[in-house]
């Protein structure tokens, strides 16, 4: 705080104007009658101690709220001059309290900065109030002096001795025959009081409330000023930098008056700016001057530090003022003499002090992006961020904007678009690839199916790999053929084309690939299509099986799997522990078999080794529940039979669990668990079930009989199974289709298209939470943990998608 | 429709979102606007199989069909 030893005195005290006006139209100097204007009136006697500490001879302000609804705001400065006015006959203090624009705050000599709001002084709080008692400690005396609605009932007498205490004390009663509001609210003072600490480092401000069954107190003192305010804006945020960057200066004026600026400031990891600007303690909520300052010095300083740390490598353009303000809390104190404000709430600065804040952030800031590089960094990294946010903006506005004039009609020329209009008949097809596009093409319905080809493949020179994505075109394309726009407030879905949105895509890694990436793609900008249900996936067939001139189709794998086995089934019989498996009997052991091998290539994934697996096939073995872990005996003989495969394993207790585990080494030395980790897996689940179903019959060797004479004899279950699937495939002519291309567009309309004999499957929200989870991960930068979240996952590459 | 037990992650700054939100799965409309920008920048790319191909298949291949 600037301190002064000019006199203070009655010559100090100008006398402006008169003070008849403010009791009739007080809204006019007051700003309001109701609480606005109520709280105002603290704030006009709180001010004047502020001057005092300003000024430095005040540390302490007390503010009381009493139980009639008065309040008495008491400081330890100077007290007001208690000698009589030249000018006016009376005591300097009553000519601040009873003349308009009276006061220290006028004269530049006696305050070099000065608080007040409009600077219509405690005067106009004396004319407002009901009754007004002033107490001045000063020279050793305490003074006294009463006031009713501005009016003084006597003189300023002399009433007692003070010793060297010396301030002011004024309580006052706003008078309910003007203000229409008269209950002072704590919170609303509280908030304003402690703003007042935060701007005034070191003064302490006393707040009580004597109203309520239990009174209210509180101190707002802040030694870090502005730092401690930066702190109280960023509370519960995270930060970039712990500690608020603040630097403070001042310049002296030519008359004597002093610019006192001071600016803190911290980044946290949101995009919003929360700026204050303060001149003279007054919010500035327009900004001005200081606020525009300090805004052109922080881009120029950040674009600087940036420059010259070789931060910009990939960086085009300079940051803009939006790319350092995203995340940016700081708050910026000046104080003037007279300052001069603009605009209708007059929350604007308007004095000439931009050159000053722009020279004082370019000194002090630059200073401590030097002595700090690690901070500077992060604040630089933030506002690039931000740079690459605003272009990945404007290249996502480019996805709607047309191209040019000619490109006028609105509708795609790759889209083969259907002849019907409504769209709840209509369908798109999206098809990757132009060749299975065109079969598409000429398969379709054109009544209602219309085809969109997709390219989604792209040689990616530089790692010699064809990478799965959906170029700029694609998407354009895409959004345009289905007429909804894109992006927050462009999307809508009333504007659809089509009431079904098919996604066909070859039955394969690249065609699920792109499935994904469409999939996310409406999942993450056009998520009202997936609720409401537009999403659909073709399901071409993967095998076709020809007898004669008729084709069958199977879909997948499973129903694959299952036709072979009924194939097989037809004409051999199969013996098993005694007994001779026929016809749907023969069939459900094979299909367990079939089953069996599945599960125990999941358990593989996390055993890795074949032959433990095997063991656990064991019905005779109890691995099926906690229990069975914690009966160290019970794992004994399971661990015989591992340590046989000569492979090294041992028991050890599993803390985890409270149980025991075996532990052995798979053939990269890794060690690997059988617990009650693995017990809990579904497929360790699943394999056990299947062991004990199959487990009666699974007892080699197995005979094959056909047509009553044995064939074959299997020592496992597994060359069992083999066999009779290469029985099931003999004499039938089986096509497997890699892709959509495989098939002519009578194919491709008969067992995919045609609604009605295709099968679609929905997609709904709930599987595409999951997936867009993988998928973000397959984006990660990182090809390990890529790698590692696959494996972990136990998935096929098959099933990365829905 | 949406259920409240459904959550995912921001896809650009990993928070967790609460389906229902008006910018689910993103934890606002900035992400969102990032995220569209990564499409219309295509830097959303699945990693494929390698290739090997002579100069000339490199020089004039380069539309995947």
């Amino acid at each position: 705080m600037a301190s002064n030893t000019q006199i203070y005195d009655s010559t100090s005290i100008k006398v402006l104007e008169g003070l008849e006006a403010v009791r009739l139209r007080p809204a006019m100097y007051i700003g309001s009658t109701r609480e606005a204007g109520l709280h105002h009136l603290v704030y006009e006697v709180v001010d004047n101690s502020v001057d005092e500490a300003l000024a430095g001879y005040c540390t302490e302000i007390r503010v009381t709220i009493h139980i009639d609804n008065s309040l008495t705001v008491e400081d330890n400065g100077r007290g007001i001059p208690v000698d009589i006015h030249k000018e006016e006959g009376v005591s300097a203090a009553e000519v601040v309290l009873t003349k308009l624009h009276a006061g220290g705050k006028f004269d530049s000599s006696s305050y070099k900065v000065s608080g007040g709001l409009h600077g219509v002084g405690v005067s106009c709080v004396n004319a407002l109030s009901e009754t007004l008692h002033l107490e001045i400690w000063r020279e050793g005396y305490t003074w006294e002096q009463d006031y009713e609605k501005g009016v003084p009932k006597g003189r300023l007498q002399k009433v007692g001795k003070a010793g060297k205490k010396t301030g002011t004390r004024i309580t006052f009663r706003p008078d309910p025959t003007v203000m229409e509001a008269s209950e002072f609210d704590y919170d609303t003072l509280s908030g304003r009081l402690r703003q007042v600490a935060y701007l005034n480092k070191g003064l302490k401000i006393f707040l009580a409330d004597e109203r309520g069954e239990t009174p209210k107190a509180h101190e707002f003192y802040y030694e870090g000023g502005i730092a401690e305010f930066i702190k109280h804006l960023n509370r519960g945020k995270n930060v970039l930098h712990e500690k608020p960057i603040y630097f403070e200066g001042s310049k002296t004026l030519p008359n004597g008056g002093e610019i006192q600026m001071e600016i803190a400031l911290q980044y946290n990891d949101a995009y919003s700016e929360q700026v204050f600007s303060f001149a003279n303690n007054i919010n500035t909520v327009d900004g001005g001057t200081h606020l525009s300052g300090f805004r052109s010095a922080l881009t120029r300083t950040i674009n600087a530090a940036g420059q010259s740390g070789g931060l910009f490598k990939d960086v085009k353009e300079n940051l803009s003022g939006d790319d350092v303000r995203e995340g940016l809390t700081a708050v910026i104190s000046v104080k003037v003499p007279q300052p001069q404000f603009e605009g209708q709430t007059k929350g604007k600065l308007n004095s000439d002090i931009q050159g000053d804040v722009v020279q004082l952030v370019n000194l002090k800031l630059g200073e401590f992006f030097d002595k700090n590089p690690q901070v500077m960094k992060k604040i630089v990294g933030k506002a690039i961020d931000a740079a690459r946010a605003r272009e990945a903006a404007r290249k996502a506005r480019d996805l709607t904007r047309r191209k040019g004039a000619l490109d006028g009609g609105g509708l795609p020329g790759k889209l083969a678009d259907c002849q019907e209009k409504d769209p709840t008949r209509c369908e798109l097809f999206l098809v990757e690839g132009e060749s299975a596009g065109g079969t598409a093409k000429t398969g379709r319905d054109r009544r209602y199916q219309a085809i969109l080809p997709l390219k989604g493949k792209i040689l990616n020179v530089e790692k010699a790999r064809y990478d799965k994505m959906l170029g700029h075109e694609e998407i354009r394309t895409l959004i345009q053929a289905l007429g909804t726009g894109i992006g927050k407030d462009d999307f809508d879905v009333t504007k659809l084309r089509y009431g079904k949105i098919i996604i066909m895509t070859d039955a394969d890694v690249d065609g699920s690939h792109i499935r994904t990436l469409l999939l996310t793609f409406f999942f993450r900008h056009m998520q009202a299509l997936i609720d409401q249900q537009h999403i659909f996936v073709a399901q071409p067939p993967l095998y076709g099986i020809k007898k004669g001139k008729k084709i069958e189709y199977i879909k997948n794998d499973a129903e694959f799997t299952k036709e072979i086995l009924r194939r097989a089934t037809d004409n051999i019989t199969i013996e098993a522990a005694g007994q001779s498996l026929v016809g749907a009997e023969a069939r459900k052991f094979l299909a367990q078999l079939d089953e069996l091998q599945l599960v125990t290539r999941r358990v593989e994934r996390r055993l890795r080794d074949a032959r433990v697996v095997e063991l656990l096939v064991d019905q005779a073995l109890n691995l099926d529940s906690k229990a069975d872990f914690q009966d160290q005996a019970n794992l004994e003989p399971l661990l015989a039979s591992i340590q046989a495969l000569k492979v090294v394993a041992e028991i050890r207790p599993d803390e985890e669990h409270s149980a025991f585990q075996i532990v052995f080494r798979d053939n990269t030395q890794a060690e690997r668990l059988i617990s009650v980790g693995l017990q809990v897996t579904p497929e360790f689940r699943r394999l056990r079930t299947l062991a004990k179903q199959i487990g009666p019959l699974n007892v080699p060797p197995f005979k094959v009989v056909r047509e009553g004479k044995a064939t074959e004899t299997k020592e496992n279950w597994r060359d069992l199974l083999i066999f009779v699937k290469e029985e099931g495939m003999r004499d039938a002519n089986v096509q497997r289709y890699k892709g959509l291309g495989e098939m002519n567009s009578e194919q491709l309309w008969e067992t995919t298209m045609d609604a009605e004999r295709r099968t679609l499957l929905r997609i709904d929200l709930k599987d595409l939470v999951e997936s867009d989870e993988i998928f973000s991960t397959l984006m990660g930068e990182d090809v390990e943990s890529r790698r590692k979240f696959i494996e972990d996952n136990a998935l096929d590459v098959r099933n990365l998608d829905v | 429709m949406k259920s409240p037990e459904l959550k995912a992650k921001c896809p650009i700054c990993r928070r967790l979102v609460p389906a229902g939100e008006p910018d689910f799965p993103f934890c606002g409309a900035r992400c969102r606007e990032v995220d569209l920008g990564k499409w219309a920048t295509e830097e959303y790319r699945i990693p494929g199989e390698p290739v090997y191909l002579s100069d000339g298949e490199r020089m004039s291949r380069d539309d995947g069909e």
